[in-house]
Parts: C-alpha cells; sequence; structure tokens
C-alpha cells in the first residue's frame, strides 16, 4: 500500500502517531515483571484499606471537625509500620524499590476509600520528587538513609516540599510567571550557607515532617534565575511550623504554614543553586529551573490523577452500593434504567482516568524522568541484586561528585525538550481531566442518593469536598491546561505564544 | 430581579439585605462550625422576632401574609451571606404551608400561641419527597387522635423546634398522611445533630417514635396532596436560595479577582479569568430571571404554574452547583479555606439542590405530571 518512507513519514507528521499512542507504542518495552509488582502493590492496598483505612476515614475527618489541631499522629506511624514511606524508594537509597508507576494504582486504591489518607502516604512522594529532581546525591543519599531508619525504629522520617508562597502559588509552578509574581521567600548568600526568611503556605503534611524540601531566591526580582533548592530540617533555628490551615476536605492530611527568620541553612543541605548549574550543563539557570519543576510534575500531576480517578472510583462505589440497596416504587434502584445509565457513565469516568494517568505515566516511563529505572537490564539488576550490594558497593559512591554530576546530568541536562514535553503535557493531560471527573462523578452520586448522601457518616459528601483540592494544587486545572496547549499543540503552531496576553 | 418587577417588595428586599449584614456576615464560619461548635440561637430568634420565620404565613396566623416573591427575595439575600438561616425559613415555610392547607384552626392555633422561636418553628423532613420515601412511621388510630411509631430520617429542625410534622402510613389507607407531632413526648427519642454536607446551622436529626401521641393533618391518605401543592410552591423558593448562593460566589470572585495578583498583574486582567467569571455571571443572570419569573407564575395562577416553578427550580440548582465550583477555584488555594465564603458555598449548593427530594426523582416527578 504505503512504502515504508511514506508511512514514516504520515506518522512523523503533527499529531506524531507515537506521541499520540503511547501505550501502543511502550507497553511491550515494560519489564514484564513490572505487572507482577503492581498487582502486589495494588493487594497491599486493599488489605491496608480493609484493616486501616475503612474503619479510621471517617472516624478521623469527623475527629478534625471536632478538635481543628487534630494531627494523625497514629496514622502517620501505621503507614510506616506498613512500609509505605520507603515503598517507591529506590533500593539504591535504602527502600524497597516498587516500580514508580505502581504508585498511581497504590494511590487509586488507597484514594477511593479515603483522599486523605492517601495524601498522609503518598505526599511524601512529592517531597522525594523535589529532593530527587534537585539531583544532588550527596544529599538524597543522607536524607533517604533517614527515611529507611524512620522506618527500621518506628520514628517516621516523611518529606514535605514546600514552593506555594502567601502571595505566588500559579506564579511559583511556571517559569514565564515567576519573575512577575510577588515571590517574597529570600535566600541571602553568607559564608557557609544562605539565611531564609520569608513563609510557605497549604505545605501538606508541613507539620508531620521531618525534612522540607525548600524553595528560596537570591533574588525576588528573578527568581527564575536565582533559586536555590535547600533541605530544612524540624527544629532548625529559625525555621517554626504555624498555623494548620482550615480547609474544606482532606482534612486528615494537614497543611501548614511554614515560617522562616533568618534561619542559617549551612552548604551541606543546599542542592541546586545558580551556581551549581554551571557545573554539569552551558544550559541557562532559567530552563534548568523550569526542567526541574517540570520533572517534578510529570510524576506528581499523573498522581494528582489518580487521585482525581480514586474520587471518581469512590463515588461510584459508594452510588453503586446504594442504588443496589435501595427501593423506589418497589423495586431496587439499580433495575431502573436511568440509574443504569447514570452509573455506567459514572464507571465510564473511571476508566478513562485510568487511561488517562496511565498514559502520562507512560510517557514518564519511556521519555522522561522513569525511563533509566525502566530498562529492562537495569530495572532486573535493581530488583534482584541483593540489599548487601547496594549498601557497600552502591551507597557509598553516593558521596561523590560524579555521582552528583551523573544525577543532574541524567535528569536535569540530557532529556530532550520534545520529550519534556510529552510528559509535562500529558501529565497535566491526566491532572485535570481525572480531576474534574472526580468532582463530577461526586456530583452525580450525590444527585443519584439525595439526603442520605448529605450525611457524613455514608461518606459521598466528605468524597465532595475531599476532591475539589484536587483542581487546586499541583498547578489549578486552568494552569494545566495552559501547560498542555504550551507542551502539545504550541510547539507545533510557532505563532501561539502562552502566557503573553 | 423579583424587586425589579415589584418595587412594593423593596421594604422586604431591604430588611433581608440589613438583617444578613448585621446578624449573619460576620460569624458565619462559625456558625458553621455546628454540631462542633454553639447554635446560633440569638440570629434565631431575632430572625423570628423581625417576622422571617413566617413570611408567607396569614397575618392572623402570625405570620406577615406575603407571597412567594417575598419569600423568596428574602431566601435570596440571607443566602447570599449565609443560607442555613435560609434552610431553617424555607422548611418552617415548607411546614406552615401543608399545616395552612391541611387543618388551618389547628396551624392557626400553633403559630399563632408561639411564644418563642423553637414552638414557631415545626420541624419536617424538607430533604425528601415522603411519597418517594420506603422507610417510614406506622401510624395507628387512638380514639380521636393517633399514634405513631417508627423510625423518621433526616429530620430537618427536628433538635430546636417544639413539634414536627411527620408523615406516617396509616394501616388501611393509601399513601401517607402527615401528623403533628409534640416533640417533647418522652415517646420521642432524637438522635445527636447529623453531620451534614452543608447548611450546618440549619440542623437534621434522626428521630424513633414509639407510640407518640400525634393530631392528623389534612384528610387521611391526603399527605401527597398536601405535600405536591406545598412543593410545587416552595420548589422556586429553593431555587431563589441557590440564586442567592451563586450571587455571593460571583460577588466573592469578583472582588479577589480584581486584587489577587498573577503574573504581575490583577488575575482579573487574565482572559481565562474573565471567561470563568463571565460564565458565573451568565447563570447568576439566568437563575435570577427563572427565579423571579417563576414567582410571578405562580403568583398570576397561571396555567401548569407548578411546572415552571419545579422545572426552574432543577434548571437553578444545577446551574448553582456547577457555579460554585468556579467560586472555589477562581480564589485557587484560599477558595478551599475556610477563612473566605467560597467552600461552604459550595458544599451548600449541593445540600439546596436535594431539598424537597433527590434531583432525578424530582425530575421524574416532573415529567410523570406532563404525561399524566
Amino acid at each position: 500500500m504505503l512504502s515504508r518512507s511514506e508511512v514514516k513519514s504520515k506518522i512523523s507528521r503533527y499529531p506524531e502517531f507515537e506521541d499520540a499512542a503511547l501505550s501502543l507504542h511502550y507497553a511491550r518495552r515494560m519489564p514484564k515483571a513490572m505487572l507482577k509488582e503492581t498487582q502486589e502493590v495494588v493487594a497491599i492496598a486493599r488489605k491496608f484499606n480493609d484493616e486501616v483505612g475503612r474503619p479510621l476515614a471517617l472516624a478521623l475527618d469527623r475527629k478534625t471537625h471536632e478538635d481543628p489541631n487534630f494531627f494523625p499522629w497514629e496514622l502517620v506511624k501505621k503507614a510506616n509500620e506498613w512500609g509505605f514511606y520507603t515503598m517507591w524508594v529506590p533500593k539504591l537509597f535504602g527502600g524497597k524499590g516498587y516500580n514508580m508507576p505502581s504508585l498511581s494504582y497504590f494511590v487509586e486504591e488507597i484514594g477511593s476509600v479515603c483522599l486523605g489518607i492517601a495524601n498522609v502516604i503518598c505526599v511524601h512522594y512529592l517531597g522525594i520528587a523535589g529532593l530527587m529532581m534537585a539531583g544532588n546525591a550527596r544529599v538524597v543519599k543522607k536524607v533517604m538513609k533517614e527515611v529507611a531508619e524512620g522506618e527500621r525504629t518506628g520514628n517516621p522520617c516523611i518529606i514535605a516540599l514546600a514552593i506555594t508562597e502567601p502571595t505566588a502559588g500559579t506564579d511559583v509552578e511556571e517559569i514565564d510567571l515567576e519573575d512577575k509574581g510577588k515571590i517574597t521567600c529570600h535566600a541571602k548568600k553568607v559564608k557557609d550557607g544562605y539565611i531564609v526568611n520569608g513563609s510557605k503556605i497549604f505545605i501538606s503534611m508541613g507539620h508531620l515532617s521531618k525534612w522540607t524540601v525548600l524553595y528560596a531566591y537570591t533574588d525576588l526580582k528573578k527568581s527564575s534565575e536565582s533559586t536555590v533548592i535547600m533541605m530544612v530540617k524540624e527544629g532548625m533555628k529559625g525555621f517554626t511550623i504555624g498555623t494548620h490551615e482550615n480547609k474544606m476536605g482532606q482534612r486528615i492530611c494537614p497543611a501548614s504554614v511554614l515560617t522562616f527568620e533568618e534561619c542559617f541553612i549551612p552548604d551541606e543541605l543546599v542542592m541546586l543553586e545558580p551556581s551549581s548549574v554551571k557545573k554539569f550543563t552551558d544550559q541557562k539557570v532559567r530552563d534548568i529551573k523550569m526542567r526541574h519543576i517540570d520533572y517534578i510534575v510529570s510524576i506528581t500531576r499523573p498522581a494528582v490523577g489518580s487521585f482525581g480517578t480514586s474520587a471518581a472510583r469512590g463515588a461510584f462505589e459508594a452510588a453503586l452500593k446504594y442504588a443496589n440497596e435501595t427501593e423506589m416504587d418497589g423495586k431496587l434502584m439499580i433495575n431502573s434504567e436511568w440509574v443504569q445509565c447514570m452509573l455506567a457513565e459514572m464507571y465510564k469516568n473511571v476508566r478513562l482516568g485510568r487511561l488517562a494517568y496511565t498514559e502520562a505515566n507512560y510517557a514518564n516511563q519511556h521519555r522522561g524522568v522513569y525511563n533509566l529505572l525502566q530498562m529492562k537490564p537495569i530495572y532486573y539488576m535493581l530488583k534482584y541484586l541483593p540489599k548487601a550490594y547496594f549498601d557497600t558497593v552502591m551507597f557509598p559512591l553516593l558521596d561523590t561528585r560524579l555521582a552528583t554530576w551523573l544525577l543532574s546530568k541524567w535528569y536535569l541536562d540530557w532529556q530532550k525538550p520534545k520529550d519534556q514535553h510529552c510528559c509535562t503535557g500529558l501529565g497535566s493531560l491526566a491532572k485535570f481531566s481525572c480531576t474534574d471527573i472526580g468532582v463530577r462523578n461526586c456530583q452525580m452520586a450525590l444527585e443519584l442518593m439525595g439526603q442520605t448522601g448529605l450525611r457524613h457518616e455514608n461518606g459521598v459528601e466528605k468524597i465532595l469536598r475531599d476532591a475539589k483540592l484536587l483542581q487546586i494544587y499541583e498547578g489549578t486545572n486552568q494552569l494545566n491546561r495552559l501547560n498542555l496547549f504550551k507542551s502539545l499543540i504550541a510547539p507545533a503552531f510557532p505563532k501561539a505564544r502562552v502566557f503573553e496576553e | 430581579m423579583i424587586t425589579t418587577f415589584n418595587p412594593d417588595l423593596k421594604p422586604f428586599e431591604e430588611l433581608a439585605i440589613s438583617f444578613a449584614a448585621k446578624e449573619l456576615s460576620k460569624s458565619v464560619e462559625e456558625h458553621d462550625r455546628y454540631p462542633f461548635g454553639p447554635f446560633f440561637s440569638e440570629v434565631l430568634d431575632k430572625a423570628y422576632e423581625v417576622g422571617l420565620l413566617g413570611i408567607t404565613l396569614p397575618e392572623n396566623f402570625g405570620g406577615i401574609g406575603q407571597g412567594i416573591s417575598t419569600l423568596c427575595t428574602v431566601l435570596d439575600h440571607i443566602a447570599q451571606v449565609d443560607s442555613s438561616l435560609g434552610g431553617i425559613i424555607l422548611t418552617n415555610a415548607i411546614s406552615q404551608e401543608i399545616m395552612t392547607s391541611g387543618d388551618g384552626e389547628l396551624a392557626k392555633n400553633v403559630f399563632a400561641d408561639a411564644a418563642s422561636s423553637s414552638s414557631f418553628l415545626v420541624a419536617f423532613p424538607s430533604f425528601s419527597n415522603p411519597g418517594q420515601t420506603a422507610n417510614m412511621p406506622a401510624a395507628e388510630r387512638s380514639g380521636k387522635d393517633f399514634t405513631l411509631k417508627g423510625r423518621l430520617e433526616f429530620l430537618v429542625l427536628g433538635n430546636i423546634a417544639s413539634s414536627a410534622l411527620i408523615p406516617g402510613r396509616l394501616s388501611g389507607t393509601d399513601g401517607y398522611s402527615f401528623f403533628l407531632v409534640d416533640l417533647s413526648d418522652t415517646g420521642a427519642k432524637k438522635s445527636e445533630p447529623i453531620f451534614t454536607l452543608g447548611l450546618h446551622a440549619c440542623p437534621a436529626v434522626d428521630v424513633d417514635l414509639d407510640g407518640v401521641k400525634s393530631r392528623l393533618i389534612g384528610a387521611e391518605g391526603g399527605g401527597e396532596a398536601l405535600f405536591e401543592a406545598a412543593s410545587n410552591k416552595l420548589h422556586t423558593a429553593a431555587a431563589a436560595m441557590s440564586a442567592g448562593i451563586m450571587k455571593g460566589s460571583l460577588g466573592e470572585a469578583l472582588a479577589y479577582a480584581k486584587e489577587r495578583s498573577q503574573g504581575g498583574r490583577e488575575i482579573i486582567n487574565w482572559s481565562e479569568m474573565r471567561m470563568i467569571l463571565a460564565n458565573m455571571a451568565v447563570k447568576t443572570k439566568v437563575a435570577d430571571l427563572c427565579v423571579a419569573q417563576a414567582c410571578r407564575a405562580i403568583e398570576a395562577n397561571v396555567q401548569d404554574w407548578g411546572h415552571f416553578s419545579m422545572s426552574s427550580a432543577l434548571h437553578v440548582h444545577e446551574l448553582s452547583c456547577e457555579l460554585v465550583n468556579d467560586g472555589v477555584q477562581a480564589l485557587g488555594g484560599n477558595g478551599y479555606m475556610k477563612d473566605y465564603g467560597q467552600e461552604k458555598r459550595y458544599r451548600d449548593a449541593r445540600q439546596v439542590q436535594a431539598f424537597l427530594g433527590a434531583a432525578p426523582l424530582k425530575k421524574l416527578c416532573l415529567i410523570k405530571e406532563m404525561i399524566g
């Protein structure tokens, strides 16, 4: 029919077929053991839901209303006992090394029972993403060691990520807006470190975290070129954790205000600063900053997509249970056509959500942040080499400059812009589509259930409250739509400009 | 919009605006903490004193004898600030409507002789259509009166009202009937306040009745007819609450968008934000018009006014549930916090949508009436 070159030419034209159907191209490249590993992860999540999640979810949420200063310490300890805070930490850094995409399915399972509990467990990996993507092997090793120790000693070591500021939310997630934003968290270079002044808000799990990945800026007018990414530990002088935000939902997972007053952070905890960028790349500091942010959100936005899917699923399951148990005009509601169509619509939303975050995972697995770990030889080596090998051979190497250079080079310099666009664009697609359907399914469940749905003890009203936050954090859904346009549509249309109207 | 059509109602509008500003606006978040904080009894007493709890009740019954337009005007302005009080006003209006139609003499005795807000309130399961409820108490004749036995869920105002209007099934009779019950009867066991999605300060309880003496309201088996007559009109009142929530949400979003900056300029100057606000404005204006025209249709007694009332309400509730989502979104993370009003509206809108029954069931009722 067509010559090989004609086929190649046609499928390379915008929209490039490989970009448009990632799963079709990449599924076969996935190591087979990943599927079994993911099945195990789903089974663990279901067991946790049966034994811990379901019995606790509504009671804990109610507790947060009764006592606004409540913190879920017991839940955090439970999650720690179940090994959740090291489950997706690479073996190289002392963790269990489960494949990262499996975290999405885990989130969907846990979140379908309680988004707050899912966040208490999984926002730790947002912190880890910020830590890893800064590319400093020495600091990663130091902090991850404490995470592993925290699990062993029963004293959880959670990592938070602090970017959002009181007057800058969207601005600090988008490089084109950042320098025009009202950014206030200042880092001043002094001998042997930085002095930080300013505050961060909406920091999930801030109160319960041992370490926080902190973004501060040496020049508040040119923050995109002056970002300093560092680690700050609880109890450091000048670092205080203030108010506990009074949120509508996801109340089990506290959002904290962090304040820095003349807080000295030593050089040994600084991971990325303008001068260190020059050591591994000729690219502009600004571009590397955007790449760092893109790398993080390429992981976290599909994860929020799985949160959204879990909300859609939780609402669907509650509506299904109600329809299956409730009679109307002498017959079960589940046997009415209109109810069946409504449930089918909700089920469809869940499945489409799962496809959206899975596709974004495929992008990360083969064109982005997970690609190194998912190459078959490396995947199997990491999976089957004994822990002692990592502890004795690999772990000491992480302190070397070469390790940091390699990590920085791999994560921040070598990814092609086209691949970066694919990952960040699909991350945004998963984020806003899944979270929109999450809220949509809650609305449908509430309509179906009437006054039964309004009661706290039946769970759906909580999902509606919890789900709304998903449309806001990790970049509002509006920012994510613009990021999709910028990443997946605008590159093919040179006249298109984003954030410049 | 209602007072544009009917300027005579301006004094009631001003009363509602002033009451909301003075008594509600400063403590919305505090009032919303119920049942984990104190109930706003003082506000309720003041609402009773100025007549807000009996807007459509005839004057000789102790009300202020106004029509649906006045009720909607007041509910709109109250709900712009705090729809919980609106929920109380609406629930009491449903009870009053059913009682005055079913047994005028008794209604007169209950309301005209009321000495306090609690005795002026009559609890009612206002988030359901009793005809679509599988379980309700059983009624038995006991001399001139009746006794009720069984459980009724979600009795709104059940823990703050002296009496309740309760649907019950009378053996040997088709359908259901309404009964007036004294809630201080020892046979009436009330649950703790139900913790609900929204309207936290419009409380509800479950009640277990064990041989509680009650008075029949209307004819035996006449509950459905009484409920339909009342709800046909009061769907529009619920819609007015939704319209009020929408106006409140739009107002707060507009104010925030003028103040908050992003990328070096006020967010109101980004076109996507303008589009969000424009969509909110379109929905709000349409809702306002729907409520006003439904009021006119009811008061002019046009043919099938009940269909207009219910359709308008269903439409306005849907618009409201969509709009409050954008209302939170316009404020970003701040919109999700209790320091602002948007998160409460996000919850309240869904709860208001459920007044007088689940939305899909109301739709099925409408089409059933239309096709006969």
